[in-house]
């Protein structure tokens, strides 16, 4: 109960606004003109394979660099030209940058320390932070007797003791292993819904965007792809990037050509949505579906071939490797379904499940 | 191996010493050069300045035993003991010079960049001139008519006419630390350099979020992290300023009015000028006694529970 009452007291929706922010390193531009609106309390993360600028950009949003163009607003405030420590945030890094001269205690009152705040309260934050995250049996340990998710916890704990607007993650779990990240991304999206503080998380693993966003933004060299829930992104894809980089397995794509009744594929004709800004018959495009959405099509009806190359049991899922055509293809079958290797399956796709791209890799919607 | 020891279940302790004495002579074996190198250079001299400093040894002439009497004279002898607190003022001055500039110099030469190495090297290069060679610049330069300090002081009108900074104490003294720190500033910023560098940038990126102003994450950060190599730093520019001689000798002959005259100067003076040998040998172990002691209490610095890992 009183746990709750201060984490109601901590608890803020404070907004960001980026506005045409670009960032150079000399004449390499690795941010270009980067609008985003980000909603108080949303749990955002961003996105992109490396050097695509995303972790450039949350330290741009921190202040650790300085913008070449462009305002950031916190809170309404505009804070491009303000110190890192006077703009309300605080950071959770790759590393954790716990100070291993100092105790766990020591590491998370240190914000509160230097300013000059007294030992008492001091002790009492460092207490409460310590509570949300079961470490009140490590407070005279050193970051190096505690194990990496102990260090992470510690980090966030120094995070929530600076009572921050935003919280800002740089790839927090990108050191632990794989059944440690589980378990912390689970802590995490727990500490979201606790604290309900604007959150800002980078990510490479869109399985970890996927699962915690409320919003994902996709980057790639320097530029927004997409902005959109997980669902969004998932569903409708806004170039072959973005339908290529959320989802697992990937999305395959395949060449096709645009006809009356649909979009051929592999000399079979496959339906689609309605589609606005049609292009004309004969058109080559791009056609994209996820693995699951392949499904074996009912004897005797035109369905496409797929040659199995070989298989994988993963226990919940099987996935089928192999080719339509020239494109390698990946297909989410039943366990029952998985076959031999050279053998062909007729696969079908329903037309909601199908996206088209043009020649420059855009949705045609 | 194993089989051995199976052969022989009931009697295995001796083969073991056995092993285990093998051993110890094989290592034995390997320390031999450097510990034949530490007695010839070093324990056989100690002794035998030990032995020297209870006689009176003349440097021609048959030396004769005289017990303590070396020691209990230099109790009693000022100028020893001046020189001794001389060498101490020398030295707290020194270290917090040194330092203090080395510190500012390895902070701006930290970075990255082409300049900076460039400034790195000029701010090195006085390091790998020798003492004796810098003096003999300094003896130059602070030269009264033919230098370069005097005749340039007066020139844009600092003093009215010539000034031998040489001839008063203070600034004799002042100069000869602005020498050695211009001399070995670089070597110490090398020291400190390698500590800064290995703090890794997110650190001070945390306390840079954490709200730590530049002062507060030099003492709460930087300096407990660079300690290993500020107390090495530390150690060597106490135990070399604790045996300064040569800018002293070089520069200003102990002079003005042997005021500057050190430890060591001491001992060269009464051992080789006036060659009371015994009388300098025991002089030569008190230093030692003394640098002792204080390597002792530096080690025990370097050694605290500091950091872990």
């Amino acid at each position: 109960m009183n746990e709750q009452v201060n984490l109601q007291r901590i608890q803020r929706q404070a907004g960001l606004c980026l506005r045409r922010v670009s960032k150079s390193f000399g004449s390499v531009e690795v941010i270009r003109d980067v609008d985003l609106d980000i909603e108080g309390g949303e749990f955002v993360v961003f996105v992109g394979p490396s050097g695509c600028g995303k972790s450039t950009l949350l330290r741009l949003i921190a202040g650790l660099e300085e913008v070449t163009s462009g305002d950031v607003l916190i809170a309404g405030k505009d804070v491009t030209e303000e110190d890192p420590s006077d703009r309300g945030i605080a950071m959770v890094f790759q590393t954790y940058a716990l100070y291993p001269h100092m105790t766990v205690a020591q590491n998370m009152g240190f914000g509160l320390k230097v300013a000059g705040r007294s030992k008492t309260e001091v002790e009492e934050k460092v207490g409460q932070a310590a509570d949300v995250l079961q470490l009140n049996d490590y407070l005279d340990r050193r970051p190096g007797q505690l194990s990496g998710g102990q260090r992470q916890r510690v980090a966030i704990g120094r995070a929530i003791v600076r009572d921050p607007d935003v919280f800002l993650f740089d790839e927090p779990l990108s050191n632990l292993d794989a059944e440690l990240r589980v378990d912390m991304r689970i802590e995490i999206a727990r500490l979201h819904q606790k604290l309900g503080n604007t959150m800002i998380y980078v990510t490479h693993d869109q399985t970890e965007a996927m699962t915690l966003a409320d919003k994902i933004v996709v980057l790639r060299a320097g530029r927004i792809e997409q902005v959109g829930s997980p669902s969004t992104l998932y569903d409708d894809p806004d170039n072959m990037f973005v339908g290529g980089f959320i989802g697992s397995p990937k999305m395959n794509f395949m060449d096709g050509v645009m006809r009356q009744n649909g979009v051929e594929v592999a000399g079979v004709i496959l339906q689609t949505r309605p589609i606005t800004n049609r292009p004309a018959d004969g058109t080559p495009v791009h056609v994209g579906i996820r693995p699951e959405h392949w499904r074996l099509a009912e004897e005797g009806k035109t369905a496409v071939p797929f040659k199995v190359g070989f298989s994988e049991f993963l226990g919940g899922a099987s996935y089928l490797y192999g080719t339509i055509g020239e494109k390698s293809c990946t297909v989410n079958v039943e366990r029952e379904a998985i076959s031999e290797r050279g053998s062909v399956l007729n696969l079908m796709a329903d037309a909601d499940h199908i996206c088209l791209f043009d020649q420059n890799e855009r949705r045609i919607r | 191996m194993t089989d051995g020891l199976m052969a022989v279940p009931e009697t295995p302790m001796p083969t073991r010493r056995r092993r285990r004495r093998h051993s110890q002579w094989n290592g034995l074996l390997f320390v031999l050069p450097s510990l034949l190198l530490v007695t010839i250079f070093f324990i056989v001299p100690l002794g035998m300045a030990a032995w020297m400093s209870l006689h009176k040894w003349p440097l021609m002439g048959v030396p004769r035993w005289v017990g303590f009497d070396n020691y209990e004279r230099l109790l009693t002898d000022k100028s020893f003991w001046s020189s001794l607190w001389f060498t101490i003022e020398y030295t707290v001055v020194i270290t917090i010079g040194l330092l203090g500039v080395a510190m500012a110099l390895a902070l701006i030469v930290q970075g990255q960049g082409k300049a900076i190495s460039a400034y790195r090297t000029i701010y090195f290069l006085p390091v790998v001139t020798g003492f004796a060679s810098a003096a003999l610049l300094w003896v130059w330069l602070s030269n009264v008519d033919t230098g370069l300090f005097s005749p340039l002081a007066q020139d844009i009108g600092l003093t009215e006419g010539r000034v031998n900074i040489l001839a008063n104490f203070t600034p004799a003294f002042w100069s000869v630390i602005f020498m050695v720190i211009w001399k070995m500033a670089g070597f110490y910023m090398v020291i400190l350099m390698s500590g800064l560098q290995s703090i890794p940038t997110d650190y001070i990126e945390a306390a840079r979020i954490d709200g730590a102003k530049w002062s507060q994450r030099f003492r709460f950060i930087i300096m407990p992290l660079i300690r290993k190599p500020f107390a090495l730093a530390l150690i060597l520019c106490i135990s070399g300023s604790m045996l300064a001689f040569d800018q002293f000798y070089i520069i200003l002959s102990g002079g003005p009015r042997n005021q500057t005259v050190t430890a060591v100067y001491k001992i060269f003076n009464e051992s080789f000028i006036s060659f009371r040998l015994g009388y300098g040998a025991a002089l030569s172990m008190v230093l030692l006694v003394i640098l002792l002691a204080l390597s002792v209490i530096q080690l025990t610095f370097l050694s605290d529970k500091g950091p872990k890992k």
